[in-house]
């Protein structure tokens, strides 16, 4: 039993355990929400009003008590701090900066891509593969095959520049 | 030597705990939604789970326990989302899934996101439980996230002018509920098995 | 018996693994590889690979959220 309370919350927990607790929360999280947990539409939310304050973006749709009142905010939070939180119980936390210039470029350049692509295709590997397929659409299925190629192109590009 | 982070443990836990109930006065639903979310990042985090790994690992160790665990998170989802379909139907609950609209950008954005989560080390979900990690890199992936997509709303026009756009697809409403999840689990099914000889066959070199 | 030192400190996923792949093929069966990292799905990833290749593994929390890890290259 100590041991099992030790493995809960030191972990790591086996993949197939956290596909079965994601699993079980996806489903209750459709349950509530009325529609299925997704990321990028709120963050699309908060770059256009962020994008407003800054002066990128002409006409400001969301308010801030608006944003402050959306589910999805609460989602996306909820991750961050989740994993912060399962960070800490473990006694791993800590600040984890970047140590090489070529990540800057890395992460800002894929950052870019990954929003850009996740906007025009509607949804990213939550919203649009995994809940995306889990609602039968066949959008999912056929952007499932375009990320795994995607991912192919990707690590070329990342073995070629990054290693 | 591991210090114990005991303290920042119980201040963050006084801090959690505070934030559910401050929303718990405002919206009960907000607040279980809170709840569900702030379980998701603790489980990704805890079985170091990465949609970018599943993907990415397979083409670099042939490892593809990730792969595999993802495919069952789908499959569990699949049949999920049918009983709570169902549940719905009963209760006349309104429920909207993710039928998205099928068009050639749907490719190319898929594409590339496959890329782009690649370089950043995280998709958008991984993203987000890093940030919770501590790591400075996807911190700034976030900001090129947010950069990303006001760029992809803008030219949203461009890819449905140039490429077209058809309604998406809800396979159900052609074949019925139980042969697509019957033929999406077979599916499935097939792909892991494909996950596990693609493993046996890079181990056994 | 030789122990090599693998710098992947600071270095994203999968760049460790692949640079783990390329210095063992230079290494004698029964060497040593020493790596660390602070990012914990990069030593659980290094862990299962090793074990399902059915190399030596040895995983230890020097710190607060740093992992060494020592591979032992048992077979060619």
């Amino acid at each position: 039993m100590k041991m099992l309370w030790k493995d809960f919350y030191h972990g790591p927990w086996p993949y197939w355990v956290g596909a079965v607790v994601l699993a079980f929360l996806n489903i209750i999280i459709l349950y509530v929400r009325q529609s299925p947990w997704g990321v990028t539409a709120n963050i699309e939310e908060w770059a256009i009003l962020l994008g407003g304050k800054v002066g990128i973006v002409s006409e400001s749709q969301f308010t801030l008590t608006e944003l402050m009142s959306s589910s999805g905010t609460y989602l996306n939070l909820g991750v961050v701090l989740g994993a912060l939180w399962s960070t800490l119980v473990a006694s791993q936390g800590r600040f984890r900066p970047i140590r090489q210039k070529k990540f800057v470029f890395s992460a800002l350049i894929g950052g870019i891509l990954m929003g850009y692509g996740a906007r025009i295709a509607y949804g990213c590997n939550i919203g649009g593969l995994l809940n995306g397929i889990a609602s039968s659409s066949l959008t999912g299925w056929i952007f499932a095959g375009a990320v795994l190629l995607g991912t192919y192109i990707g690590t070329k590009i990342l073995i070629r520049f990054l290693v | 030597m591991v210090k114990s982070q005991r303290k920042w443990n119980i201040a963050f836990s006084a801090f959690m705990g505070m934030l559910f109930l401050t929303l718990m006065q405002v919206n009960l639903k907000i607040a279980l939604i809170f709840v569900l979310g702030t379980g998701l990042g603790f489980t990704l985090q805890k079985s170091r789970f990465c949609f970018v790994s599943a993907f990415r690992d397979p083409m670099i160790t042939g490892i593809t326990e990730i792969t595999r665990a993802v495919i069952l998170l789908i499959g569990l989802s699949i049949l999920g989302f049918g009983v709570v379909y169902q549940i719905s139907e009963w209760t006349h609950l309104s429920l909207s899934l993710n039928i998205f609209p099928l068009g050639f950008s749907t490719i190319a954005g898929g594409v590339l996101f496959g890329v782009g989560m690649v370089l950043a080390g995280g998709c958008v979900s991984g993203v987000l439980m890093r940030i919770g990690e501590g790591f400075g890199m996807q911190m700034v992936a976030l900001v090129g996230l947010l950069i990303g997509v006001l760029a992809g709303k803008s030219s949203l026009a461009f890819w449905r002018g140039t490429f077209g756009e058809w309604p998406g697809i809800f396979i159900p409403a052609f074949l019925g509920w139980i042969p697509t999840i019957i033929f999406e689990l077979l599916l499935l099914g097939g792909l892991w098995k494909l996950a596990y000889w693609w493993q046996n066959k890079h181990l056994g070199e | 018996m030789v122990k090599y030192q693998l710098e992947i400190w600071g270095e994203m996923c999968p760049i460790p693994l692949i640079k783990a792949q390329r210095k063992l093929k230079t290494m004698e069966n029964g060497d040593v590889l020493v790596m660390e990292t602070e990012h914990s799905c990069t030593s659980q990833g290094i862990v299962i690979w090793a074990k399902k290749k059915k190399y030596g593994i040895e995983e230890t929390e020097v710190a607060n959220g740093i992992w060494h890890l020592e591979l032992t290259k048992t077979h060619a």
